[in-house]
């Protein structure tokens, strides 16, 4: 009790809001991410009491995680990669003038998957910790595949399942480039020391995302007249749709999971919630198309990861992503060193922390849903202006990242690449998949074969990788089921 | 592109030049960049941030501005720090082992001649350590069961300092481990800790909470001498493996700055480590300080050069 009075003092609350706030709009602008900004101020808190420098840092975190999807929505931008399936379904929605709802379920979802891992932290961080440390490199494969898994269930009857596939080896491909973890050697790397690290995602994200958006408008013969009854629409308050709770409560559970295993991100819970999602809801063919289910179940996933990434990070010392990792900095900085200690010796700074993530979540809840229907707006702007503005905002964000002139030709060559594959008709959500998670697979496979000595047997060894190979196979076999059909049908055309 | 940074440098250096002549009595005139090969927040950049914060404090005039250029194993910052303009308005952080690991690879486009150094400010000493139900108990016990040739030890990335020390320690008692490179001390906790590999080597700072609550157990620190924060752990000489390796952390200039500002940047330099703040705020963050003055601490790199080639002739990456 004593430890919430911490919490609601006039310092502290100020401290949460100003962190919150500051934390939605650095997610919200492409190239400034959390993890710079929480390690940034990390010096800074030295002379700050300890609780408010994290409050402070804790606020940005959590912020940070819901401001990428409002450009997300709104722009085509992903603030953040985990915000990627957050912008496949947001934009074509607020393109339809559903802007507005978009907006208010992405806020509404990241408040829900905030709250419950915060709440699981508060109740049962030290038990969890212990169970996510059997979660071995061979797992971490298999998480990927599941991801991966995705790609299968892009096919429809616009892409054929080949070249969704095609599209996620390319990504595959394309993410090769870099050193090689496992041996320390160069790969394609052309003796340019801007690829050692690999191509970095942001760039190819807001190329494949933003500019190619762009190039698609400002290609089009005639300049596309905004309807009017989109507009009209877009001043509308929808109320929100039924059923979207249980999306909610999906990417809640999925995200606080995933970000309590150490090492894994929000990018990687989001897709997986998306992805469940998909495979439960109703209205399969929605997605790609402005589904809400698919927001709220990516959005949630991803603020799920912040009460999971600080298990293992407040427990363990093992931080649970890189923004944790930098927040784990802030802890150790104060003498406040992960582990048992921290809820007991300085219980008096780490419970009211726990507890201001709480109000974290309903600071962003209020800014998110009281600016919602003036940010919707953004996408009525005539593409005369809209296009310049946000490809400056698309050089900008591709450079500020890494102050690298590099990125920014990096991000205008895939965007007319990506152009390219989209007029051929290969799927640009399957290269992303590719892209992102075919690194984390290939470098849990690696390190899997190397623990089991060669032996392939350890991704079927443990009690958690047999489960996660049943999901695999339940996330497969219906979109190749419904694949097979299509193609008797397709046949049976033919015979006629 | 190579080009057009490169006459972006070239500019940018030439604006220096002419900007603010190079006379020491008025010198600095303006903020002195510190360049840190590695990203914000991280312990380097800790340190690079605390040292400017006291010699600002100290010295009337300066300013410091740090700049993180981090990426490809601290590569891109070391090059930059050897191509600044050596006018004195330009500082770097480089660290061991990569800054050499670089040379020995053949692919740095610096050389040691290339730096004025100006001396070590911290170390990460290196540690073995095991999961807390481990039979291997010491460094004997390592390398007895090490000859199996199927012991799984953990390492951070090819050519780090745990690398080095694990390789230094194959070749001492003729084993081959089974190495398994991660992506830092993360992965290697979370390793350790749910007893996926046998053995990981270490830095101190990044186990020594583990190590006291219990969840792991360091076995040897490979340091000249016991270390205050963990007094109860031996060193490898003391069992008989002469393996040393630490990370080290020191201050650099771009060859060729003027003697008298040269002089004073180093007369800076070992005023902020005398300093009773500095060490403070340093043992808050848990870096831990080990002066080595400009030759001495050349020497070293030197010889961990010889050292670090001598390891990647044997076995390339």
């Amino acid at each position: 009790m004593e430890y919430l009075a911490v919490v609601f003092a006039p310092h502290s609350l100020l401290s949460i809001i100003i962190g919150t706030i500051a934390g939605v709009v650095i997610g919200a602008m492409p190239g400034l991410t959390a993890t710079m900004a929480v390690g940034l101020l990390v010096p800074f808190t030295y002379t700050m009491d300890p609780v408010l420098g994290l409050m402070l840092l804790g606020g940005i975190y959590s912020g940070a995680m819901y401001g990428g999807s409002i450009p997300a929505i709104l722009l085509n931008t992903p603030g953040t990669p985990a915000a990627v399936a957050t912008a496949i379904e947001g934009y074509p929605m607020s393109r339809q003038g559903r802007g507005r709802l978009a907006l208010k379920i992405s806020v509404i979802a990241s408040f829900v998957g905030g709250m419950f891992s915060v709440l699981i932290l508060l109740m049962f961080a030290p038990f969890l910790a212990k169970q996510a440390l059997h979660f071995g490199p061979a797992e971490t494969f298999l998480l990927a595949l599941m991801g991966l898994a995705g790609i299968v269930s892009i096919a429809d009857e616009e892409t054929s399942l080949l070249k969704a596939l095609l599209a996620g080896v390319l990504g595959m491909i394309i993410a090769i480039v870099g050193t090689d973890s496992m041996s320390g050697s160069l790969r394609y790397t052309m003796g340019s020391i801007e690829l050692i690290d690999g191509i970095d995602f942001m760039p190819a994200l807001i190329g494949l995302f933003s500019m190619i958006q762009m190039l698609e408008i400002a290609g089009q013969r005639e300049s596309m007249q905004i309807d009017a009854s989109v507009l009209k629409q877009a001043q509308k308050s929808e109320p929100m749709p039924k059923g979207i709770w249980k999306y909610m409560a999906l990417g809640s559970g999925t995200g606080t999971v995933v970000g309590i295993l150490p090492g894994e991100g929000a990018t990687i819970a989001a897709f997986l919630s998306y992805n469940f999602s998909k495979r439960l809801s109703k209205t399969k063919a929605m997605f790609g198309k402005g589904a809400p289910e698919g927001i709220a179940a990516a959005e949630s996933g991803n603020n799920g990861c912040v009460g999971g990434s600080l298990v293992p990070t407040l427990t363990l010392g093992i931080p649970g992503n890189s923004v944790a990792a930098a927040l784990m900095g802030a802890f150790i900085i104060h003498g406040m060193i992960p582990g048992p200690d921290l809820f007991a010796v300085h219980a008096d700074k780490t419970y009211p922390f726990i507890y201001s993530l709480f109000i974290a979540n309903i600071v962003f809840l209020i800014t998110g849903i009281s600016v919602a229907p003036y940010l919707a707006r953004i996408a009525l702007i005539p593409p005369a202006i809209m296009v310049p503005v946000i490809s400056a905002f698309a050089i900008l964000g591709s450079y500020s990242l890494k102050q690298s002139v590099f990125d920014v030709y990096l991000m205008i060559g895939f965007a007319f690449f990506g152009l390219f594959l989209k007029k051929l008709g290969y799927s640009l959500e399957a290269l992303i998949l590719g892209l992102i998670l075919g690194p984390i697979a290939e470098h849990g496979f690696s390190q899997g074969m190397i623990i089991g000595k060669g032996s392939p047997w350890i991704f079927f060894a443990s009690p958690i990788a047999k489960v996660m190979w049943v999901i695999i196979i339940l996330l497969l076999l219906p979109p190749l089921i419904a694949h097979g059909k299509r193609m008797l049908r397709g046949a049976a055309r033919v015979d006629r | 592109m190579k080009l057009t940074k490169r006459s972006f440098v070239a500019g940018l250096a030439l604006l220096a030049v002419m900007g603010a002549p190079a006379i020491a009595q008025d010198y600095p005139t303006k903020p002195i960049e510190i360049i840190v090969p590695s990203s914000a927040g991280g312990s380097t950049d800790t340190t690079a941030r605390i040292f400017a914060e006291v010699a600002e404090s100290k010295f009337d005039g300066f300013k410091f501005v740090v700049n993180n250029i981090d990426g490809s194993g601290g590569q891109k910052g070391f090059e930059a720090i050897s191509r600044a303009a050596p006018d004195g308005y330009t500082i770097g952080l480089v660290f061991t082992p990569q800054l050499v690991a670089h040379i020995a690879s053949g692919r740095a486009k610096y050389t040691l001649d290339n730096f004025h150094v100006m001396g070590n400010t911290a170390d990460a000493p290196e540690i073995v350590v095991v999961p807390k139900d481990s039979k291997i108990k010491t460094l004997a016990d390592l390398a007895e069961a090490a000859k199996g040739g199927d012991l799984t030890v953990a390492v951070n990335g090819i050519g780090s300092d745990d690398f080095l020390a694990a390789k230094a320690f194959e070749a001492l008692v003729g084993v081959t481990f089974n190495l398994l490179p991660t992506k830092g001390s993360t992965e290697q906790k979370a390793a350790i800790l749910g007893g996926h590999v046998d053995a990981s080597f270490m830095n101190l700072s990044q186990m020594e909470a583990q190590h006291k609550a219990g969840d792991a157990t360091i076995i040897a620190i490979l340091t000249d001498k016991r270390n205050d924060l963990v007094p109860d752990v031996p060193t490898g000489v003391e069992g008989g493996y002469d393996v040393q390796m630490r990370a080290t952390r020191g201050f650099v200039a771009p060859a060729g700055v003027p003697a008298d500002i040269q002089t004073k940047l180093d007369e800076v330099f070992a005023a902020v480590m005398a300093d009773a703040t500095f060490q403070d705020k340093a043992k808050a963050s848990s870096i831990y300080l080990l002066e080595m003055n400009g030759p001495d601490y050349t020497a070293y790199l030197q010889k961990l050069q010889a050292d670090t080639q001598k390891v990647f002739d044997a076995a390339p990456w």
